[in-house]
Order: structure tokens, then sequence, then C-alpha cells
């Protein structure tokens, strides 16, 4: 039984470099997954990210920067403890793949090593389920906040 | 926004698979049949841990029992382990919401930028 690759595609309405900025830089990756991200995204980092008050039970992971091609690649493992070398066995390793299509970017995203760290994963992100949760909250506020930006001058 | 699968996720399906030596217990039985005796040779605890163990997993259903002498033989229950993977599977409906997110925030930005320099 294989299951331990997920994979996903989207095609997004922006340029290549826009979402290779979206993917990659920690500024964004607050925005759209952790409440927290402490990295540099150039290949060796190694970085944390934060998800929930780890002051009330949040939990903090390990975030190592692999591969960085702008605007076509991004990579990097997560999930191994905060302070361990990152590698196969203790971490999740994620890849954007970016390509021009229509005038926009078709995104992939491949997660493997679930082998290994599926339970833990799916265990981790059940804990903040709420984190989750509270995106749905957010989101629908977003795109009217988003709005006004654009509309000023 | 596909999170709804993670609040259906099965609370003791999951704290079944939540432990360790669970775990490790299920990967051994899915290259064969075991018993208690057997599988406590190949684990760092003893057979009464593993029995009990094994009495957690029965419970949920992700393996089941026959008897075999004196002991019972366990095999993984393939139906229910599908199931336990669908659920972690949830994990990438996780990524769904996140790419979601990804594809909203790069189009906002994208907008912006053409309102900024408008063709």
């Amino acid at each position: 039984m294989e299951f331990g690759t997920i994979e996903r595609e989207i095609h997004i309405d922006a340029s290549p470099e826009i979402v290779f900025e979206v993917v990659s830089s920690p500024e964004h990756l607050r925005e759209w997954w952790p409440d927290d991200a402490r990295y540099e995204p150039v290949p060796g980092s190694e970085g944390e990210i934060v998800f929930g008050d780890p002051a009330a039970g949040g939990g903090t992971v390990g975030f190592a920067v692999v591969d960085v091609r702008p605007p076509h690649t991004f990579t990097f493992r997560w999930t191994h403890p905060v302070g361990e070398v990152a590698g196969e066995g203790n971490s999740l390793l994620v890849t954007f793949e970016l390509t021009p299509s229509g005038g926009g970017t078709r995104l992939t995203m491949t997660e493997t090593g679930f082998r290994e760290r599926g339970w833990e994963v799916a265990v981790l992100e059940q804990q903040y389920r709420e984190h989750v949760a509270g995106w749905d909250h957010f989101l629908p506020r977003l795109a009217p906040y988003v709005a006004t930006l654009v509309a000023r001058p | 926004m596909s999170t709804a699968v993670i609040d259906e996720v099965d609370d003791d399906l999951w704290s079944a698979i939540g432990d360790p030596t669970r775990r490790r217990m299920l990967d051994l039985l899915l290259r064969g049949d075991g018993t208690a005796t057997s599988l406590g040779q190949q684990l760092p605890v003893s057979r009464q841990a593993v029995a009990k163990h094994l009495a957690v997993l029965d419970r949920v259903g992700l393996v089941r029992a026959t008897p075999a002498g004196r002991e019972k033989r366990y095999r993984v229950d393939d139906a229910q382990l599908a199931r336990a993977v669908a659920q972690l599977s949830s994990v990438g409906s996780a990524w769904d919401a996140r790419l979601q997110r990804i594809k909203r925030l790069a189009e906002a930005i994208q907008h912006t930028q053409q309102d900024s320099f408008p063709h």
C-alpha cells in the first residue's frame, strides 16, 4: 500500500515570480500556513515554524530550506524537532514546482515521507485544528480587505 | 475550503495509531500475521504490553484475531487500515486548503500590481 506521498496541482492567475514569492518567503508563509515562520529562504537555512501559541500548548517544528530556484522550484523539509538536522525519517519533504501556464502559473506540490512521519503529522495537524478553523473565519474577510487595498490610489 | 474531513477524524482510531509502539506493531503485522509472543520478540516491550496494545488495535478494528493454540494470531484488517489511511489523507485536504490560500494571496498580489502599473 502506498501512502508515502501526496501530490496536488492548482492553477493560479498570477505570474510564477509572484507565486514563488508567496510559497517561499517567511512573510507570506505566515499568511497561508503557520502562525509564525523563522527561516531564510536560501538553501541550507535551518529555521522553524510555529503553530498556535507555544505558551498555550502550540507546537514548533523545524523548517529546513533544501532548494531555492526562483521562479521554478522551492523545496523544504519540516516536522523534524528544532535543532535536529532534517533528513529522511525525521521530516517531510515538500516540493513546490512552478510552471508558466496560460498567463498564470501551474503550481504542483508534492509532500513525501508519510511512511515514516504521516501519523505524527496527522496528529500534529489534528491538534491544531483550531488553527485551520481560524482560517475559515479569516479567509472570507481577506478578499474584501485585499479589495480595499487595491482600490487605494 | 476542504477542512471538513479533518473534523471527521475518528478519535479512537487516531489514538490507536497515535502510539509509536502500536504503529510499529502494525508495520510488523503488514509483513505477516503475528502473535503477542512473536511481536514481543521484535519489540523492546514485554509480551504483556504487546497484548495490551493488540487489544487496543483490535478494539478499533485495525487488527483481527483468530485463535491459534493458546494464543491469538493477529492480522491487519485491510478495510479498516484503508479507512485510517483515508483519514491520514485529511492531511492532503489540509494542503488543499493551504494551496487555496496560496492561490488567493498570489492572485491578490497580481491584481494589486496590475492596478499599480496600468497597461
